[in-house]
């Protein structure tokens, strides 16, 4: 056992105390970076001194995995949210003037018509609020289309998103298995590993999918039906197809671009892309549903009443209501253009004596139940389909408050484990600064011990 | 437990808090701004649903109001209009009594009976009223003048006029035969099958102005020969030369009832014309001339027969004549009379129904703005303490950074 030997114990001690505060340094400049995992060196005994045998990056990957299920839910649920209340916003008839006050204005203008049937005035005002009521119906039905293609439009826009997140994800995968045979520091490599996490919490927000780390440190991804987005370095991309669907020939599907036929829309569960697809094929369509079927019955019952009275040339009524090119749905309600063009056509009578008896029974329509299997009357329909939409953006709303503080709890976790306090860092740094010094008086000692032997031959 | 706390955490912390906070302020201020618990639908589906229902109940309930208001119009005027008919009854009493004795001379009766003329058009006059454009006393047939100043003294078939909007169809209609029935009808007939020659076109007939039908529809139409479409009313065609009839062609006829023995002055028909003063609740308003001026239908008495009468035998000079016209001008006075109790009974019960009415307003009203409005008082409370709240939020968020390990190295 010689001098020399403290020499090389103390180099190897500063040499490693030297890489600890350098790393410790690396944390606390990182100590704001998103998504930077603190790095710890670890110390291990190299007989007889010590060496840095790795540098551990302290990452909870379960925690990870849980996180990205959160991000799945929480964008859905926001995407969700979001489109819900621009849906709400149509049928907002918290301050009146939508289709409830248009349609009670309708039933009354043809009570007032009965008190005069021959009135001119009478007439010309129950022609102007059947037109506002068309034109409501015809205007909400444009906007809930307008919010399905813009549903529509978004589609190819994240399934870009999820091709570009699933190429670099598979980029970092094959540097990581790269650098693990070319042995390239470790430092670089962590933080490779943290950028992958954070594009994978990118990606669960758009889809939701299964990852798995391999042994060789890359992360494979697949959809919920087993298919594979990303493995190792290689990726599958994402396509959409159109002219698939008979109701609107410019919605997309979404596809695998090595297969454009086999439609993979079923396979994506939640997130935004999922629930731009849903909005787009169910929600939007459901209440575009309902406001048909309202739409539809009014004509037809006011146009059965309307054809058994008598207009002021004695004529049996025309329908009053008509739908532009024969679509019978709510985006194409118009009032008769003949009724509009001459007034008289209207057939408020029951008989040919002018007696205003019909115009009455078109009023007693609005009690009749009429919808939903006989359960309901219009204007109850309406009320239930605004409610529905109000209970659906009520719950979307819900869904995100609850993820949000789910993800705030899983997030805080996660800082708890991977974050870095400067309060230990800096505590740290006294730890390895007292060893440095330490190892530095122990060269200076071993140094003396080398030159005392030197003085002795000399 | 101990945590680790990083630095992100302690700041996402505060910074959270501080957005939760502020998000439940501003959706106070906004109830506060605009009075309202329901901002938009999601704010309270099921109670937005509730109002929108509640709304359309009280629009309908004005409407019920403005209709009853009409009705309360036009039976006041009724009313009226029949007060004043019975006073000329009683006046034309008093002329007969008086001119039933021995004690008068044919001069006087003479000039009564010009009296009795003045009172016959002033009665007419009334009888031939109007409320907003239409004739009260018509029936159902508000456009058409109820009475004329001439006598009816066999029944009456009108000609067969076609709806404005018929098919172009170039042969002839015409009514005739006598009519039998018993009250003042229209009849309707409507083609059924479209652009067929008179032997294959079918057609229904309507008794009641149009409204129910024959069934199922008739198909004995021939060239020039009549077709009874019922109470002895016959309708010829003549074949088209170049234009069939079209499908939903329009055929009316007025007939007016009348005998030598009970002839008739009236133009209406006994119908009533009604309207709904809530929810299926259908109000007769108005009272048909053929009740309360002639002896057709529910009337007993033809008024301005009686009242000719009487003037023809002051005009005679004939004292027993005049005499018997007394009991005639008493049923006349007590139909009046009964007449006018209806028009009370109507507006009472239209009173009633006016009361219940306004009372449901206020109480939809009440329903309508427990669900729907702000309870100013308890929000600005709340809005108060979250103000509070935020304070505290902000104070501490401005002291987070200041207490850190690097003050003591």
């Amino acid at each position: 056992m010689s001098g020399i030997d403290a020499l090389n114990i103390a180099k190897d001690s500063l040499l490693a105390h030297q890489t600890a505060i350098n790393l410790t340094g690396t944390n606390i400049a990182n100590a704001n970076t998103a998504g930077y995992s603190r790095q710890r060196a670890v110390f291990s005994t190299l007989v007889p001194s010590v060496e840095i045998s790795g540098i551990e990056r302290i990452y909870d990957q379960f925690l990870g995995v849980q996180i990205n299920e959160q991000a799945n839910d929480l964008g859905d649920s926001e995407a969700r949210k979001d489109a819900l209340e621009r849906i709400e916003m149509i049928f907002d008839e918290t301050d009146g003037g939508g289709v409830n006050e248009l349609l009670s204005e309708f039933w009354n203008a043809w009570e007032d018509l009965s008190l005069s049937p021959s009135g001119q005035a009478e007439r010309q005002a129950l022609v102007s609020v059947s037109e506002s009521l068309s034109s409501a119906f015809r205007s909400y039905s444009d906007q809930l289309s307008s919010a399905q293609d813009d549903a529509n439009a978004e589609i190819p826009l994240l399934v870009d998103q999820v091709n570009d997140y699933a190429s670099q994800i598979a980029d970092i995968n094959a540097r990581i298995l790269q650098a693990g045979t070319e042995n390239t520091d470790e430092p670089g490599l962590n933080s490779l590993k943290d950028e992958r996490a954070t594009l994978l919490s990118g990606l669960a927000e758009i889809v939701d999918f299964n990852s798995i780390t391999d042994s060789d440190d890359s992360v494979s991804v697949f959809l919920s039906n087993g298919m594979p987005l990303v493995e190792g370095g290689e990726t599958w991309e994402l396509d959409v197809v159109s002219e698939n669907h008979a109701s609107n020939p410019s919605f997309y599907d979404v596809v695998f671009k090595d297969n454009p036929d086999v439609v993979i829309n079923s396979s994506i569960t939640k997130g935004k892309l999922a629930a731009s697809l849903e909005i787009r094929d169910t929600a939007i369509e459901g209440y575009m549903g309902s406001l048909d079927e309202l739409a539809t019955t009014l004509v037809e019952k006011v146009n059965a009443q309307h054809r058994q009275g008598y207009d002021m040339d004695q004529n049996l009524g025309e329908d009053f209501f008509v739908f532009d090119t024969g679509t019978e749905e709510a985006g194409y309600m118009q009032v008769n253009a003949d009724i509009i063009a001459d007034i008289n056509k209207i057939a408020a009578s029951e008989t040919v004596n002018g007696d205003g008896e019909n115009a009455v029974t078109m009023n007693t329509i609005k009690d009749e139940l009429t919808m939903s299997e006989g359960n309901s009357t219009i204007s109850s329909y309406y009320s239930s389909l605004v409610a529905r939409i109000g209970q659906d953006v009520a719950d979307a709303s819900d869904s995100v408050d609850h993820h949000t503080n789910l993800m705030t709890q899983l997030t805080n976790k996660k800082e708890s484990i991977s974050g870095v306090s400067i309060d230990e860092e800096m505590m740290n740094l006294i730890r390895y600064q007292t060893g440095y010094n330490a190892s530095a008086r122990l060269f200076t000692a071993a140094e003396e011990l080398a030159n005392t032997l030197m003085d002795m031959v000399s | 437990m101990v945590m680790r706390i990083s630095e992100n955490v302690k700041f996402n912390t505060v910074v959270n808090n501080l957005f939760k906070t502020q998000s439940s302020y501003n959706e106070l201020a906004e109830k506060i701004a605009s009075l309202k618990e329901i901002n938009k639908p999601s704010d309270d589906p099921i109670g937005m649903s509730k109002v929108l229902n509640l709304r359309e109940s009280a629009a309908a309930v004005e409407q019920y109001t403005r209709n009853m208001d009409a009705c309360e119009s036009w039976l006041t005027i009724t009313e009226s209009k029949l007060t004043a008919a019975g006073d000329l009854l009683v006046e034309a009493q008093e002329i007969a009594v008086s001119q039933s004795t021995a004690t008068s001379s044919a001069e006087a009766r003479s000039s009564e009976a010009e009296t009795v003329q003045q009172l016959i058009d002033e009665m007419l006059s009334l009888a031939n009223s109007t409320y907003d454009g239409r004739y009260i006393f018509s029936g159902t047939k508000t456009g058409e003048t109820p009475f004329s100043s001439s006598e009816r003294s066999a029944a009456e078939i009108g000609e067969a006029t076609a709806a404005g909007g018929n098919g172009s169809f170039d042969g002839t209609v015409s009514s005739g035969g006598v009519y039998a029935g018993s009250v003042n009808t229209t009849y309707v007939v409507k083609i059924v099958t479209d652009d067929e020659v008179l032997a294959n076109t079918t057609y229904r007939v309507s008794s009641d102005g149009g409204k129910t039908w024959s069934d199922p529809p008739s198909g004995d139409l021939v060239d020039g020969v009549p077709v009874t479409l019922g109470d002895g009313i016959e309708l010829t065609f003549t074949e088209g030369v170049t234009d069939n009839l079209s499908e939903d062609d329009i055929f009316y006829v007025q007939a007016f009832a009348a005998d030598s023995s009970n002839s008739s002055y009236y133009n209406g028909n006994g119908e009533e014309l009604s309207v709904n003063i809530g929810e299926g609740v259908p109000f007769a308003y108005s009272i048909s001339g053929e009740a309360v001026f002639t002896d057709k239908g529910d009337g007993e008495v033809e008024i301005f027969k009686v009242l000719n009468d009487l003037k023809d035998a002051l005009e005679a000079d004939d004292q027993s004549a005049i005499a018997s016209c007394i009991d005639n001008l008493e049923a006349a006075s007590d139909q009046i009379s009964k007449n006018i109790s209806k028009c009370g009974t109507r507006m009472n019960r239209l009173e009633i129904a006016q009361t219940n009415m306004a009372d449901m307003e206020l109480d939809l009203t009440e329903l309508t703005s427990k669900i729907e409005d702000a309870d100013v008082t308890e929000l600005i409370t709340k809005f108060a303490m979250k103000e509070v709240v935020l304070e505290a939020s902000y104070s501490v968020a401005s002291s987070i950074g200041d207490l850190t390990i690097l003050d003591f190295l």
